[in-house]
């Protein structure tokens, strides 16, 4: 079964060219624009499902890859080689993506029929800018190349500005869509930066390319600004991580991003352009190892988990707490890329995507039905809500099951994947000092996670009703394929078994057997030693297009001694148990502060601290009060003052002097020179050889004659 | 004693009486005539040259072909006149203008 492009190409070009339709239909029929982007996207799905199925459990599951280059231009000029190909590549790890995007995606937009049908601000416009997004994420996983990636990266900076300041008519509406697209820009300049100098030593930005020449070690001896250049590389390309998936310090877009419908929220916090940081670090894994960054990815991370964990915790906002733990488990996943943890990294974002997108489905299921009759708009406050557990049974199920996964509870995909990273957070920090407080700040971030989702759901659905009027006017929900199917289909996904044959952490690993981990098997690390001496060349954009690679055996013992391996995965064991506890504890905690209400919460005798959270650590006040005010904006009057005190008024102004009198000057040498002795003298000195002439032109025979004659005698006067 | 002189001296007296005529009268008579004065004057040089110089024939035979040519010139050129005035009622020489545009 061989590949050719015309199976792999749909993916990206239907929703692509779904978006071309339905942009063009989109001012006469709603209607047909959601259908043709609904098509769109379940057509994508449909053809990834077979990439998924070749490379998940068919012939390609033992590591082949995908991989198709084409010449999109070529501006070579004799040595100078500047040739920039597009191209697709598809490994296992861009498979399963690929396959959870384009259906995490689907089920996003079959929601969003029910969630923005009749809505004011364009209920088409919005499936516009969803598939489009959709087209982004998927270009961006199969792209070979990292400039490709950073295309589709900003096409979904875009969509996301788009879909974020979505009801443009509000105020805070506008301003999170201009901060959520500036914040971002601050990790794509560097994300550039890094991606030309690369170029600059390899020549090419293409994966394999890049992996080729950490191979062969192209990079060894270079610097710049006196640290090796691998390592600013490095640096450069996960601020680009930094900036799109949301970590500390320019997590302040993603909260304030909750302006946007909740499904875009599900679609950009959960299913995909977070991701896409995250899946770019993976991607780039060996240049992160290369420039020995990873404890600064640990610990950047941990920050930021524990961090977002904080706020989440006296968030009132039932998005607002979403938002946060978004943050907090993209903390985790950064975590794990830091410690080593590279495919429970991976299953994490899996995972978290699933329950996330179904969590913020379900948030949208509430909040749509909870109508404020005084003031016309939706309710998102959970301390009006309560008690909705009876009014809304299979939404309560759906968010139930995701809160279970989240939280790290066994037998759950959250369980499988966070136990994975901190198990390895764990083993690290037995091994290495310095990253003790790394396992620290992750236990204590999954703690705290356990508590506040927990808090949600008590606040939400359990005990009386807090809002009776708003209670009262709820509808019971019934079952709606478009409501409840995409809910209950996604919290099916949170179950552990999907992701693991054995429930368990890694620490069990031993006990059920290496089979029963199939998604630890396919995703491996890249393995930079099998791309040694490679060359693009072997490629030479014909049509074949599957490649075997060695993949690198999947080894639980993680490359050490079976005695050290043993110790590890007793370390392990003990560090699952540890998380379990820490998931039990935050739930019992949580039950009895909110659900048994027999402690006291404690936001009275932490006030000060409360205050803290309550303004998300001053960073927004730092960024926008000190940074912009006192930092940004009196160093662009200073630029604007040499840009016009300096600049303008003695480059321009004096320039435009000289030239005044240049031209003065030609104007004169016009006047004078070309148009009075030129032009007017050319006319009087024929007119004056024209007078001369017309006297011996009159007509009469005998002045002829005399002429004539005198003439003659002239002329025989000079014979003489 | 004549010599050469005198006759080319006669001939060109009588050459610019000629041109004279021709140049300044307005009569188109007036101006054959001149035309005549001319013609005999160069007929003068012929007999002049051919009795002092060249001591042949040739030179007088010359001015013999010049009296026919200037006979039968004067014909036509009367004639001429007599149609223009015909036409004109005038013999003046710039009433002759039908060439002109």
């Amino acid at each position: 079964m061989e590949y050719t492009l015309t199976s792999i190409a749909p993916i990206v070009l239907l929703p692509f060219l779904a978006f071309i339709l339905s942009a063009l239909v989109v001012k006469k029929s709603d209607n047909l624009a959601v259908g043709i982007a609904l098509s769109g996207i379940v057509g994508s799905a449909i053809f990834s499902s077979r990439v998924f199925y070749d490379f998940v459990f068919g012939v390609y599951s033992k590591g082949y890859y995908i991989h198709k280059v084409f010449n999109w231009f070529d501006l070579s000029y004799g040595d100078l080689v500047f040739k920039v190909d597009m191209g697709i590549y598809i490994d296992n790890m861009a498979a399963i993506l690929l396959f959870m995007v384009t259906m995490v995606g689907s089920m996003i937009m079959i929601f969003s029929t029910y969630y923005m049908k009749g809505d004011k601000f364009g209920y088409g416009r919005f499936f516009v800018y969803m598939i489009l997004f959709s087209t982004g994420m998927i270009g961006l996983t199969i792209s070979d190349n990292l400039l490709s990636v950073f295309m589709f990266w900003e096409l979904m900076g875009f969509c996301s500005y788009s879909l974020i300041g979505f009801y443009y008519q509000k105020e805070s509406a506008a301003q999170a869509c201009v901060k959520a697209f500036m914040t971002t820009r601050v990790g794509d300049v560097f994300f550039l930066l890094a991606i030309v100098a690369i170029w600059s030593v390899v020549g090419s930005v293409s994966f394999v390319d890049i992996y080729a020449a950490l191979a062969d070690e192209k990079f060894a001896g270079l610097a710049i600004f006196g640290i090796p250049l691998i390592t600013f590389i490095a640096i450069s390309i996960f601020m680009g991580t930094i900036g799109k998936s949301a970590q500390f310090p320019l997590q302040v877009w993603l909260p304030d991003a909750m302006q946007g419908p909740t499904p875009c929220s599900a679609m950009i916090h959960a299913a995909t352009m977070v991701a896409a940081g995250v899946y770019l670090a993976l991607r780039v894994y060996p240049i992160l190892e290369a420039g020995h960054i990873l404890i600064f990815v640990a610990y950047i991370g941990g920050i930021t988990a524990l961090g977002a964990a904080t706020i989440a915790l006296v968030q009132t906002d039932i998005k607002a707490v979403l938002a946060y733990s978004t943050i907090s488990q993209l903390g985790y996943m950064v975590l794990g890329v830091g410690v080593g943890a590279y495919n429970a990294a991976f299953m994490h974002l899996i995972a978290h995507a699933v329950f996330k997108a179904c969590l913020f489905l379900a948030s949208g299921s509430i909040i749509h039905e909870l109508h404020d009759h005084h003031t016309g708009g939706h309710v998102q406050e959970m301390p009006r809500m309560g008690g909705l557990r009876k009014k809304m049974p299979l939404t309560f199920i759906a968010m139930l099951l995701c809160t279970f996964a989240i939280s790290g509870f066994p037998f759950f995909s959250g369980f499988v994947s966070k136990d994975r990273i901190l198990g390895d957070a764990f083993v690290m920090a037995t091994q290495h000092g310095s990253f003790i407080p790394v396992a620290i700040l992750g236990y204590a971030a999954a703690f705290l996670t356990a508590f506040y989702m927990f808090r949600m759901m008590f606040l939400t659905f359990f005990g009386e009703p807090r809002d009776k009027e708003l209670y009262d006017h709820t509808k019971q929900e019934t079952l709606l394929w478009n409501r409840n199917m995409p809910l209950l289909f996604l919290s099916i996904f949170t179950l552990g078994v999907f992701y693991s044959g054995s429930f368990t952490g890694q620490g069990l690993v031993k006990v059920a057997g290496d089979r029963y981990e199939w998604f630890s098997t396919l995703v491996q690390k890249p393995h930079v030693e099998n791309f040694k001496s490679y060359s693009k060349s072997e490629f030479n954009y014909e049509d074949s297009i599957t490649r075997n690679f060695e993949k690198s055996h999947y080894d639980a013992s993680h490359g050490m001694s079976a005695d050290k391996a043993h110790h590890v995965h007793h370390i392990h064991s003990i560090g699952a148990v540890i998380s379990i506890f820490i998931a039990l504890g935050g739930f019992l905690l949580a039950f009895f502060m909110y659900f048994k209400k027999s402690i006291n919460p404690w936001a009275s005798k932490f006030a000060w601290y409360t205050k803290v959270l309550k303004n998300k650590y001053y960073f927004d006040d730092f960024y926008l009060g000190g940074l912009i005010q006192k930092g940004l904006l009196p160093m662009n009057r200073f630029f604007a003052w040499i840009d016009m005190g300096i600049y303008d008024r003695f480059f321009i102004d004096g320039w435009e002097r000289v030239l005044a009198v240049c031209y003065s000057a030609a104007g004169w040498f016009d006047r004078i020179i070309v148009d009075t002795i030129f032009v007017d003298g050319i006319g009087a000195g024929t007119r004056l050889v024209n007078v001369i002439l017309r006297t011996f032109q009159s007509g009469k025979i005998q002045f002829y004659f005399l002429v004539g004659f005198i003439g003659l005698a002239g002329y025989i006067l000079t014979l003489l | 004693m004549m010599n050469l002189a005198a006759y080319l001296f006669i001939s060109l007296v009588l050459f610019l009486c000629g041109i004279i005529v021709i140049i300044a009268r307005k009569n188109i008579v007036a101006i054959l005539i001149g035309m005549e004065l001319i013609l005999n004057a160069a007929a003068l040089n012929f007999v002049a040259y051919s009795r002092y110089v060249t001591h042949h024939i040739d030179g007088h035979i010359f001015p013999l072909f010049i009296i026919v040519v200037a006979a039968a010139e004067a014909v036509v050129g009367l004639a001429i006149v007599i149609r223009f005035f015909q036409i004109k009622e005038t013999i003046h020489i710039d009433d002759a203008t039908q060439l002109q545009s």
